[in-house]
């Protein structure tokens, strides 16, 4: 392993606000290239350790290393890293030409340099043209995106984005995000950003990190999270969960323990019509259709099953459910949390009928 | 919404009192100030305002208003900026402070400055031995001046800094902008309606003050008069006409600045549209 393999690393970070303790113990460790989520609600202390890492902040104890040099006591102008404010924080009364300079000018850049660098920033956020505009003329996205470019002018090592996409409709949101993602690709540039949207994180991020109440809950690729949460706090937080406490009542599940409870998603759930040709149809329990909502490109289908209500997703093309049916239910897999350990629980019957799949 | 419409009785009511109040309280009292004036003529009345006690005290009264603005300006931006862009003990405190003047009465204010400095003060001594004059001359009347002054412009910077909020200066610096870089470029182009403005509202007070000025000024003729000490001196003289004159001139600088000051909020207005 080169140094360089952890480009960013936070070792035992503390830091409280008075009595508020926002960071405890927070290590991470951001190889060089990758673009990394700090996902959370508001209050785990995603923004502080964002800004920590700028130098907005700093520890009370603890180490902030950037390139394997401890930088707790550079200023944040020094430690080569670009900043988008969840506000972008646009200077006002400039141009979005000065504002895009303005880093270059402080750098003491020569005037065909500075010229260079933003037309090259302008043609890469595709505002060319816009730069006479103050931010004020400017649309959500655009404005975003100038403020993306003003903190890559200086070529920065770090690239950290506060909330990049809080204020912007949710229509341009979506393709800001995947813009964005390409954009982070291509320059191959460290970035961290901070985000409460699980959705976002997983689309854009390489790796997630999960913050809660101060703590880094669990750190890992998008998918890693999802097929294995190793804190109850993941298992709830990712993916549209809603739990169960009596899970020993399905078959074909066993109780691990008497103060267990489980944590079911949409996706672990099968519902089929009666006769419809499925796999573990024999395994499957009986439930009655509570509601059926149109998810645009899926349908949720609310069952009860031994007096609990499960969601489970169907295709559009597959044949119509309605409510008050009653339709074969199977449950591949659950979360079963007990206490501060997570086990993850097939269906008994797949072991099974795995041979035959 | 029939409130809009239908009540004409409502709206011309009010409409009537609202002139009345301004024709009886303001309009008469400024057209009686400018009749008695030139009651005795034009010649008595520039008689009156070129009388060399009438320019002298002018002049003071130009004099101090200069100092309470450049010293309240300093201080002005120096608070609303340390109060509204740090975080740090003392800043309730601080902010609290600035209002004393608005809530303390002005002739307190100046009793205030004659026990500080007065004969009666352990500091005394000091400014004696150093030939220091402070009551009863000019650096009293100046002192004074900007005591009753002194929250005009940071009240008015305080609010349009905290609506800006600290994320552009924190991006500036992070880029690497020093501290006056960061004022100049970020900051000051966002307060200058407001600090005009504050500018404004302090000249306006600090012209009209009397009652600190009056308790620190000693009242010498030609020397410590301020224009307002003297418009009282010649109306406890009976001299209605001279008074009135010296009134009609602080009239006029009132105006110029009231005219300024509608210029100059339409600007900031106009200004604000663009730059949100």
């Amino acid at each position: 392993m080169t140094v360089n393999a952890n480009y960013l690393e936070l070792r035992h970070i503390e830091k409280r606000f008075g009595d508020f303790h926002v960071s405890k113990d927070v290590n991470l460790s951001i190889p060089k290239g990758r673009l990394v989520a700090l996902l959370g609600s508001s209050g785990s202390g995603k923004t502080t350790i964002l800004r920590m890492i700028a130098g907005l902040e700093t520890p009370d104890s603890g180490e902030i290393v950037i390139d394997g040099k401890v930088v707790n006591d550079v200023p944040g102008s020094e430690r080569g890293i670009g900043f988008v404010f969840q506000s972008y924080a646009l200077f006002r009364y400039l141009t979005v030409y000065d504002n895009i300079a303005f880093g270059l000018r402080l750098k003491k850049a020569s005037k065909s340099e500075i010229d260079d660098r933003v037309h090259e920033l302008l043609k890469l956020i595709n505002c060319e043209g816009l730069e006479k505009r103050f931010p004020s003329q400017l649309s959500g996205g655009q404005r975003q995106r100038v403020a993306f470019a003003r903190a890559l002018a200086p070529n920065p090592q770090i690239l950290l984005l506060d909330e990049p996409f809080a204020a912007i409709d949710a229509k341009v949101r979506l393709e800001l995000r995947t813009w964005l993602r390409r954009m982070i690709t291509q320059l191959g540039i460290t970035s961290v950003f901070v985000t409460h949207d699980q959705d976002e994180a997983i689309e854009v991020a390489d790796d997630v990190v999960v913050t809660n109440a101060g703590r880094v809950e669990q750190t890992g690729t998008p998918r890693e999270l999802y097929v294995n949460p190793k804190t109850p706090f993941v298992a709830q937080f990712i993916g549209n969960t809603a739990p169960i406490d009596n899970y020993d009542k399905f078959q074909f599940f066993d109780s691990v323990g008497p103060e267990t409870r489980a944590i079911i998603r949409p996706e672990f759930v099968s519902v089929s019509k009666k006769g419809e040709n499925r796999q573990f149809v024999k395994s499957a329990e009986e439930g009655v259709v509570e509601d059926v909502v149109f998810r645009g490109s899926s349908l949720e289908i609310k069952v009860r099953v031994h007096d609990v209500v499960i969601s489970g997703v169907r295709s559009v093309n597959d044949p119509i459910i309605e409510i008050g049916e009653t339709v074969d239910v199977f449950i591949y897999r659950l979360i079963i949390v007990d206490g501060e350990k997570i086990v993850l629980q097939e269906n008994k019957s797949l072991r099974k009928e795995s041979v035959v799949i | 919404m029939n409130l809009r419409k239908d009540s004409g009785a409502l709206k011309w009511t009010l409409i009537i009192i609202g002139e009345l109040f301004l024709a009886l309280f303001l309009i008469l009292p400024l057209v009686f100030i400018v009749r008695t004036s030139l009651e005795k003529g034009l010649a008595v009345y520039f008689k009156s305002i070129t009388d060399q006690y009438a320019v002298k005290a002018a002049f003071l009264t130009i004099k101090a208003t200069i100092w309470a603005v450049v010293v309240n300006t300093i201080f002005g931006v120096c608070a609303a900026w340390c109060i509204t862009k740090f975080a740090f003990h003392g800043k309730k405190i601080l902010s609290t402070f600035i209002d004393l003047p608005v809530t303390v009465s002005p002739i307190i204010a100046g009793l205030i400055y004659v026990l500080t400095f007065g004969r009666q003060s352990f500091l005394f001594p000091l400014l004696d031995r150093w030939d220091i004059e402070i009551i009863f001359a000019t650096p009293g009347i100046i002192l004074a001046t900007i005591f009753v002054t002194f929250p005009f412009i940071s009240r008015e910077l305080i609010p349009v800094l905290t609506a800006q909020g600290t994320d552009e200066e924190e991006a500036a610096a992070l880029m690497g902008a020093k501290t006056w870089t960061i004022f100049r470029t970020v900051t000051l182009p966002h307060i200058k309606w407001a600090l005009l403005y504050g500018v404004v509202l302090c000249t306006a007070r600090a012209m009209g003050e009397f009652g600190a000025v009056s308790v620190l000024s000693g009242h010498l003729r030609g020397k410590t008069n301020t224009l307002p000490l003297y418009i009282e001196l010649l109306y406890q003289g009976y001299d209605f006409t001279g008074a009135f004159a010296a009134s009609s001139l602080l009239v006029v600088l009132t105006i110029i600045i009231l005219i300024l000051r509608v210029w100059l909020e339409g600007r900031g207005n106009k200004d604000a549209d663009i730059r949100k």
